[in-house]
Parts: structure tokens; C-alpha cells; sequence
């Protein structure tokens, strides 16, 4: 409960903090739009969507996500912030901020993405999947005329983290797909002020806006929920395939890639299905792609389910690590050892951390002071 | 959390109290004597689509009599609604003004709900926003008038409640303030479910629509519909059927909308979208297009509907009763 709450005052209170930053001296990239300000349901500011095709009658299908939604005049798809206005798909989230906060990049979780620097982290509302276990359930299933947004257009946004002192920026909190106009520009902007932009998300995206935008990010991490159709068909309203598909590409672009798993009691725990995902990450990824085991916690729709218990986690954690991949942690457990970065040549921890803080960090560049190995990942 | 386990026990406990009860069995298409029953009335509109309010009141009152097999509109409303009662109409106004439900056609209804003793401030005439409202033609009011009039505009309960195969956050509307609910829809194509009359309306008062139109919206539609906030108090149905459109739906399209200058009401919510559907596709035929089915857009919810016991589904089981 506590989770639940705290996340929504944090949002709250992080959109407010922006608004305040920001302030009516920011870019005003629409004359009836003043930066940081609320944007009222009534005047969601629209914008043409750079992914579909007009289809007869009116129609338009969405070729952002694998959903392919086939949209009619008058309706929005299934993430619920693209609407099809006579026969012209619209984006309603370009630049409409629900959230903006300063997060530690480790809370994203990038654990091998500049150590201890923090991101300025930015969502819409939206979501282009429904996990029954959503922690942002109250941004990302809900359409933008239902929460309350921020106009925070790609360089206001960018302003804002270099005001702020944040050397990355991330998008986050509910499903960047929905608004990957906004991702992509925010990038580019990013990239422009010499910051760092780096995506938090489910992977579920059609592989040309995929390509559209990995060039322009420092790191992507993908929230793997599972490693079996039937949990992303029934928790997920989900595929597995298409987002295997994105790691893969991802990978092979050179997109510094970080996966993230939750561990859901009697769903995903199998030490089978952990060991076939494992596999399938050494096989097609490579066994320095860094991934993390994280605790689940009750909450939205999937409330009559225990928190994961650590004994299993750590039983995963083994699993996983006796595969051969090189870099596991254990997300959501503050104080264990698996939040620790273990150089893999000659186990010596080289980053020792307590939640999203960085304790220790003995790196020597990008290699372990003790043995000299290299350590994958984006250190400075 | 205790708040949160509180409402949960209390939807629970609710769903529970009210399919037990009298009031869930009453308007059950099963053992009812009107399930199946649809009361059809003319109303006729002028070369602008507009109708007179007194054709309107003529029309709803006999249509709903004759679903109800009541003497008249007036006792046809008594029978469902009393003076206690906190009555929410939900519009169907997602098209716009050419193919919502007409200002006079709600007010006649109005008009006979008041009738029946509800007060003024307890008969609420809402939609998903207040913005459609007032595209549709309807004056917004908070207060005063012979209705009140305002859209759900964000007014949600604040955890999702699950139902079959979804899981929403209801208008608080629905969940907590009104006691009789009343669907008034139009007759109508719709792109993914086939039909939009009066289950599909009911869409409107959940905060994710958009998460459950895959699979012709089924059994999302249905679901929606079950769910003990609709079912336990659903006592009416009512389409404005002036102008309906057989393609090219759920916006408006002028060359697919035709006059069927029918008002159709029925206690069975079922039935009446499985009259629409007949309807539509025998407009369709004569258009030279394929039946809905055949389009790959059967409105499959209907049948799930039945299934639940919310009302007869079979076309051969409904019955046609002309005012």
C-alpha cells in the first residue's frame, strides 16, 4: 500500500517541481501552451503520428507496436492516447508530461550506465499492454484527458535536466512506445545538449520505430516479464515473440541493453523458465547483457498474490547465473549481495550497492582494478 | 489500505447482495415475462433530422409501454423507477450530433421519469465527458432545470473492479451514486463490435474502453454489463432510432446513415441490440454489403450477454411489439 501511495505523491508532487522549475520563461513551442503549465482534458494538444497507414473509409492502423491496431474514425487505439481524426492518426501525448522526476539511474534499473549519476525521468499517460501487477497503473492505463499533464515539449525537457544538473535523461515510468515521437525528439534533443537519453520499457514496439530511435539512445532496457506466451497473454495482454524480436535488434544495433524480470509467485518462478530465459539471453544476446531479477509486490489487479519471497529469488539468482551470464542482480531487495557488480574474471565486487545507492565504486575506467578485465557497460 | 480493502469488501459484498436479491432477479432476461421484448414506436423526423418534443414524448412513452406491457408511458415508468430512486441515463453521444441520442428524445424520458416521483436533482443525464454532451446538443447543469446534465469528466472510483475478463475503474456515477440506470443509445455500425446500441454504450463508464476492443469487444461488452454496479440496477434500454447508420460506424458518415424513424425501448438489454443488429444487417443487404458476420464483425458480446443471463440474444426469441 505504501508503494502505491508514495508513487502517486512522488508523481504529484514531481510534476509540480517541474511546473515550478520551469516556469512561464520556458520554450512555448504552441502559443496556447506555456511550458510547465497543466494542459487542460478539454485541449489535449494533437499531433500527427509518424507511425501508421490510412487504410480505406477513414481507417488507419497503427504500425508502431506489434498490436497493429486498426483504428476507425473517431477512435483511439489500444494504448488510448492516439485517436484517428478523419481518417489522420494523432499522437495525444507529444510533449504532455504526467510525471518529471530526478531519479538515480539505478532505480531505472541500468546498473552498468554511469554508477550514481541521476535521469531526468519523464512519462505520458498510456500503455500499449495491461500487466495486471502495474506498479504505474494509475498513469499508464489511463488515457491523457484522464491525468493530469504538464506541456513539457522535447526542449523544455532538456532545459529542465540541464538546469538540473542530470546527465541522462530517461523515458519511463508508463510505456515509452506510446510516445515515441516524443521519445524520439526528446532524444535528439538530448543528444544535441550533450546528455545522455536512455528508454525504460517493455519492448513491445514494431521494429522500424524501433530502428528509428535506438541510434539516438545511450542505453534501452526491456522489461522481459516473462519467458512464456501464456503469462504475456493472460497478466500481459501481451506477446513474448515480438519482444524477443526487440532485444535482438536492439542488441545487434549496439544499444547498450539491460533486462529487467519480475518475479511473479506461481506465475514466472520456475527455475525451468528461468533457465530457458537465461539461455535464450547467452544464445542471442550474449552473456554480458546485465539482467535483473527483481522482487514483486501486490498491487492493481494482482493483489492476491504474496510478495516474491527473497529464498526464491536467490534460487532464481543461482539458476540464472549457472548458465553463464555474467552480470545478475537482484532487484528490490535492498541490503543483498546480488545488487552488487562481481567482475566475472576474478569475482572481486567492483560496484557495491545499497538500493539505488552506489557505496562502492573501484572500477578503474571500464575495467576491474583486481584482474584488469573489461566490465561491459557505459561508465563515463 | 484499509481504504482500499474497504471498497473492495464493499463491491464484493454489493455484487453479492444484489444478484441474490429481488431486484437482480427482476430484470434477469430468464424468468421475466418481458425478456425478449422489444417495444418499437414511429418518430419521425423533419428533412434536418429534427423531431417535435411532443412527437418525442408520444413515441417514447408508447415505446416503453409497450416493452413494458404497461397501460401507458407514465405506468410503464412507475413500474420501474420510484420516488427513492437516483436515476442515471447514459448517452451515447460518441458521433457528434447527426447520430446521438436527440435532446427531446432524453427529455421525454426525462419527462416520465419525473412522472414516476423522482425529483429533478436525482434524474442525472450523463456521458463520458461533459465536452460530448454538449456536442450532442444537451445543456450541461450541475444544478437546477428538470434534470441535471454533466459528463463523467474523470469521476472514477479509485481502484479497478474486476468483472469476467476486465478490470476498471467505474464513473463513480454508476458505482456508488445511482440506484436505477437507464442505457439510451442509437442504432448503429460499429467498426469492431459490430453494433453500438445499448450494451456497447455502457463502455462509456469505465475508465479503459480502449484495452477491450479486441475480438469484436467480446465478452469485454458483456462483461462490462455484468458487472453488479450495471446489472443489479439496469432497468432500461432505449434507442433513438430516428437516424441510424448500417456502416462506417461508430463516428458519424451521412452516406451510410438512413431514416429508420423508430424510438425502440426494452427492460432487456439483450434483445435490443439483437434487434439493432438484425436491423443493420438487413440495411446492409439491401446496400449490396455483407451481413456483419460476414465482415468479420459479428457483435459476439451479444450472445455472451445471454449467456450471463442478462437477456434473450436469439433473434427468433425476440418479440416485436409495435406501439
Amino acid at each position: 500500500m505504501s508503494e502505491g501511495l508514495t508513487r502517486r505523491r512522488l508523481v504529484v508532487l514531481g510534476a509540480a517541481g517541474v511546473a515550478s522549475l520551469a516556469g512561464p520563461r520556458g520554450l512555448a513551442a504552441r502559443s496556447e501552451l506555456e511550458v510547465g503549465k497543466p494542459v487542460s482534458p478539454d485541449a489535449l494538444p494533437a499531433r500527427e503520428a509518424s507511425w501508421y497507414k490510412r487504410l480505406p473509409e477513414r481507417r488507419v492502423e497503427c504500425q508502431l507496436c506489434p498490436r497493429g491496431c486498426q483504428v476507425a474514425d473517431a477512435e483511439r487505439g489500444s494504448c488510448g492516447v492516439r485517436e484517428n481524426r478523419g481518417g489522420t492518426y494523432y499522437t495525444l501525448v507529444y510533449g504532455l508530461a504526467c510525471t518529471v522526476h530526478v531519479d538515480p539511474i539505478e532505480k531505472k534499473p541500468f546498473f552498468h550506465v554511469l554508477p550514481g549519476k541521476t535521469a531526468l525521468s519523464y512519462a505520458t499517460a498510456g500503455c500499449n499492454v495491461e500487466c495486471k501487477f502495474c506498479q504505474n497503473w494509475e498513469i499508464s492505463q489511463f488515457r491523457p484527458e484522464q491525468v493530469r499533464s504538464w506541456w513539457m515539449p522535447p526542449k523544455a525537457l532538456v532545459n529542465l535536466a540541464q538546469r538540473l544538473g542530470t546527465p541522462l535523461t530517461a523515458a519511463t515510468y508508463s510505456e515509452p512506445v506510446v510516445f515515441w515521437e516524443y521519445v524520439r525528439d526528446a532524444a535528439h534533443a538530448a543528444r544535441s545538449a550533450g546528455l545522455r537519453p536512455t528508454v525504460v520499457s517493455n519492448g513491445y514496439i514494431q521494429e522500424k520505430p524501433l530502428r528509428d530511435v535506438l541510434p539516438l539512445l545511450t542505453a534501452y532496457k526491456v522489461d522481459l516479464k516473462s519467458f512464456r506466451e501464456r503469462f504475456y497473454k493472460e497478466l500481459v495482454r501481451g506477446e513474448l515473440k515480438p519482444v524477443l524480436k526487440t532485444l535482438e535488434v536492439a542488441r545487434a544495433a549496439g544499444a547498450w541493453v539491460e533486462i529487467v524480470v519480475l518475479i511473479v509467485p506461481t506465475w514466472n518462478d520456475s527455475e525451468a523458465e528461468a533457465r530457458d530465459l537465461a539461455r535464450w539471453v547467452k544464445t542471442n544476446l550474449g552473456p554480458d547483457v546485465p539482467v535483473h531479477l527483481t522482487r514483486f509486490h501486490p498491487t492493481y489487479r494482482l493483489t492476491d498474490l504474496p510478495p516474491t519471497p527473497v529464498t526464491k529469488l536467490e534460487r532464481l539468482w543461482q539458476v540464472v547465473r549457472s548458465e553463464g551470464l555474467h552480470f545478475v542482480y537482484l532487484g528490490n531487495v535492498p541490503g543483498h549481495p546480488g545488487e552488487n557488480t562481481v567482475c566475472p574474471g576474478c569475482g572481486a565486487t567492483v560496484i557495491k550497492r545499497l538500493g539505488y545507492r552506489i557505496l562502492d565504486n573501484r572500477l578503474k575506467g571500464d575495467r576491474c582494478p583486481d584482474c584488469n578485465r573489461k566490465i561491459p557497460g557505459v561508465w563515463s | 489500505m484499509s481504504d482500499r480493502l474497504t471498497r473492495r469488501d464493499l463491491a464484493r459484498l454489493l455484487g453479492v447482495g444484489l444478484l441474490a436479491g429481488p431486484l437482480g432477479a427482476a430484470t434477469r432476461g430468464g424468468g421475466d415475462a418481458r425478456a425478449g421484448t422489444v417495444g418499437i414506436a414511429p418518430l419521425a423526423a423533419d428533412e434536418l433530422g429534427q423531431v417535435a418534443a411532443s412527437g418525442a414524448l408520444i413515441a417514447v412513452s408508447a415505446a416503453i409501454a409497450a416493452a413494458t406491457g404497461a397501460a401507458s408511458g407514465e405506468a410503464a415508468a412507475a413500474r420501474l423507477f420510484s420516488a427513492g430512486d437516483t436515476v442515471g441515463i447514459k448517452l451515447s453521444c460518441l458521433a457528434g450530433r447527426p447520430l446521438s441520442p436527440r435532446r427531446e428524445v432524453v427529455e421525454a424520458l426525462v419527462r416520465l421519469i419525473t412522472a414516476a416521483g423522482v425529483p429533478a436533482g436525482r434524474i442525472i443525464v450523463f456521458e463520458r465527458s461533459s465536452r460530448e454532451l454538449q456536442r450532442a446538443g444537451l445543456p450541461l447543469r450541475r444544478s437546477g432545470g428538470p434534470y441535471l446534465c454533466y459528463g463523467i469528466d474523470n469521476d472514477y472510483d479509485p481502484l479497478p473492479s474486476d468483472s469476467g475478463a476486465i478490470g476498471s475503474c467505474f464513473a463513480r456515477l454508476v458505482s456508488t451514486h445511482c440506484t436505477a440506470l437507464v442505457s439510451v443509445g442509437v442504432v448503429k455500425d460499429h467498426d469492431l463490435a459490430g453494433v453500438s446500441a445499448g450494451l456497447k454504450n455502457w463502455y462509456g463508464v469505465i475508465h479503459n474502453p480502449n484495452k477491450y476492443h479486441d475480438n469484436n469487444c467480446d465478452p469485454y461488452v458483456a462483461d462490462v454489463v455484468n458487472h453488479p454496479f450495471i446489472r443489479g440496477k439496469l432497468k432500461l434500454t432505449l434507442l433513438d432510432g430516428v437516424t441510424a447508420q448500417y456502416h462506417g460506424g461508430p463516428a458519424f458518415r451521412a452516406r451510410y446513415a438512413f431514416p429508420l424513424h423508430r424510438v425502440v425501448a426494452s427492460m432487456d438489454p439483450v434483445a435490443v441490440d439483437a434487434w439493432a443488429w438484425r436491423v443493420l444487417d438487413s440495411e446492409r443487404r439491401q446496400h449490396g454489403l455483407p451481413s456483419l458476420a460476414e465482415a468479420k464483425r459479428p457483435p459476439r458480446f451479444i450472445a455472451t450477454a445471454a449467456k450471463y443471463g442478462l437477456g434473450v440474444g436469439d433473434p427468433s426469441r425476440i418479440r416485436e411489439v409495435m406501439a
